[in-house]
């Protein structure tokens, strides 16, 4: 997906062959794409998509949102026969402000381009009591390619410690993140969908889809009196026969060892509002060649806090941030004379508030930043990671409420998104060039 | 002796009105409009005010008055359907303001609505509606 920076390339260090290696990077990030409100889930609750997800449709979560996916998907209105299956659509037009020579992608002209982005089949809902999956495999009308692509197994159980509620589970995924509840990383953060033709930046850490599908996770996760959420698990890459028999590239190299990631949270639901602050941590160690030699190291710490006004829900208003720093020792790349300097550093921040009026018609506005240590081999003709800029949106949603038509089968969101650079991949000049007009209808039944 | 039993006349009409006072303030000064947003944001995304509409909770249409555990297609949790409640304005009260201690092992995941005022407000707008 050549998506926002949310989903840009993988992180710098494993780009090998300049722009041609980010290009099949980028492509590469069409194995897992954010995904979205399931009606399915709705089925199975007896909610409207509007109980989970700001704006009557996903991936933003609200606090009975938060509480189903720590749950393991699996809360249910008691009764039999739910079928735990959905499907969506996502079609689009890309505008760039300048054309893209050779094409935005093969199959495709140099501007103006419409396709169809993805078309989904999920596995979700409740599997068995306590037990419950979320499992995409996607065809990219892009890459014409099929694959598995956002997964999240589940098992939780409610207890009582302390004298408080508590949520223990553990998460079965294959992307650091894509089973955090909160609104801020990079899995589930803001743009929630954006052009697969548009050009994207370069750097990114490591926790912004570095890892998507590429690996196999397990983590165990507490949430305790509705506040205090910890999370600890380890990763390991899937082999090339494994990737390769799920459609996915395999494009990052291997880890040398487990990497580690690690998540703490605080959340306080008042219902009228809510906020929430948190750590996050990767560390992970990246072997390009699966053969053997050395490996480049990254260590991602960040920060993240969100806040939303739900009040009635009619006005609803919603601030997410994050800020990621992430320390990177290029062994592999710096041998390769892939890198001019053995270590390195970048730094994410991201940013977005969201307005929505009667779950139907929002705004987001958001900005976001990389920036970094220099390496003129590393990052090309610049020699510099720093990419910035802007992301406005508009959409609406007719449906997904109580009294919507056809809920909860019928669920669309038609959206108009404009990304504005201040900087790309370490060049203020033309950075505009690549400024992005995104018209896209979002289909989920 | 007149003067005693004007006294006497006087405070059991006092302590008669505070009862009946005391007994509609505490739902009757509700407020059906604030009602209505207060339920919008306490209770809507769980419950429905339409007739026949079940969520995660059962319709509250023509909650008052009713028999807890009574819709017959709802599934409710073996607790409430024991608890022979039949749901007054005070019954309400009772039940959001503690949940739990009202129906201990029932469904509902609500820490309860801690201010009288509030929850005087909710039951008048579930009052309007029939």
């Amino acid at each position: 997906m050549l998506s926002g920076p949310n989903y840009g390339c993988r992180q710098a260090g494993i780009v090998r062959h300049g722009l041609t290696a980010v290009f099949s990077l980028l492509l590469f990030g069409t194995a897992v794409q954010p995904a979205h409100a399931l009606p399915s889930f709705a089925r199975q609750t007896g909610q409207d998509c509007a109980a989970c997800h700001v704006g009557a449709f996903g991936p933003q979560l609200t606090p009975y949102g938060i509480r189903f996916k720590l749950g393991g998907y699996s809360d249910s209105d008691g009764k039999d026969g739910h079928v735990p299956l959905s499907a969506m659509l996502r079609g689009s037009w890309t505008h760039t402000r300048t054309d893209q020579a050779g094409g935005a992608a093969p199959h495709y002209g140099s501007n103006d381009n419409a396709t169809l982005d993805e078309a989904s089949i999920f596995i979700a809902g409740r599997l068995a009591d306590n037990f419950g999956a979320f499992v995409q495999t996607t065809y990219s009308g892009v890459d014409r390619a099929t694959s598995l692509d956002n997964t999240d197994i589940r098992y939780a159980r409610q207890l009582t410690l302390g004298g408080k509620d508590t949520t223990i589970g553990i998460s079965l995924n294959n992307n650091p993140a894509i089973q955090d509840p909160f609104n801020t990383l990079p899995a589930w953060g803001f743009p929630y969908a954006s052009s697969d033709l548009a050009p994207t930046p370069a750097a990114a850490p490591l926790l912004n889809g570095g890892l998507a599908g590429q690996v196999a996770g397990l983590t165990a996760y507490g949430f305790w009196n509705d506040s205090i959420y910890a999370e600890v698990g380890a990763y390991n890459s899937l082999s090339s026969g494994t990737l390769n028999w799920m459609g996915i590239s395999d494009d990052a190299g291997e880890l040398s060892h487990p990497a580690t990631y690690w998540r703490l949270g605080f959340f306080n639901d008042m219902k009228k509002q809510n906020w929430s602050v948190g750590l996050v941590g990767l560390n992970a160690s990246l072997q390009p060649d699966r053969n053997g030699g050395p490996s480049n190291k990254y260590n991602d710490i960040g920060v993240d806090a969100s806040y939303q006004f739900l009040g009635t829900r009619q006005h609803v208003g919603t601030v997410n941030a994050r800020y990621i720093h992430e320390y990177q020792t290029r062994n592999a790349s710096f041998d390769a004379g892939e890198a001019t300097n053995l270590k390195g550093s970048l730094n994410e921040l991201n940013f977005n508030a969201s307005y929505y009026y009667d779950q139907t018609w929002g705004l987001t506005g958001g900005y976001f930043s990389t920036t970094g240590s220099s390496d003129p081999t590393l990052y090309g003709p610049s020699g510099s990671p720093d990419s910035s800029g802007y992301i406005f949106q508009a959409d609406w949603t007719p449906f997904g409420k109580e009294s919507s038509w056809h809920a909860p089968w019928a669920n669309l969101r038609l959206g108009l998104q404009y990304t504005m650079y201040n900087k790309f991949d370490g060049t203020s000049s033309n950075a505009g060039d690549n400024d992005t007009t995104y018209l896209f209808a979002w289909l989920a039944f | 002796m007149h003067g005693r039993q004007s006294i006497w006349k006087g405070l059991i009409s006092l302590t008669i009105t505070g009862l009946l006072l005391g007994n509609s303030t505490s739902h009757a000064a509700g407020d059906p409009k604030l009602g209505a947003d207060m339920f919008a944001q306490e209770c809507s995304e769980c419950h429905s005010v339409k007739e026949g509409k079940n969520k995660k909770g059962p319709s509250l249409f023509a909650v008052v008055g009713r028999k807890a555990g009574s819709i017959a297609d709802f599934v409710y949790s073996e607790p409430m359907k024991q608890s022979a409640i039949s749901w007054s304005a005070d019954k309400i009260d009772a039940y959001i303001a503690h949940p739990r201690q009202v129906v201990p092992g029932g469904k509902m995941k609500y820490d309860g609505l801690e201010e009288e005022k509030d929850r005087a407000d909710v039951i008048a707008y579930l009052s309007t509606l029939r």
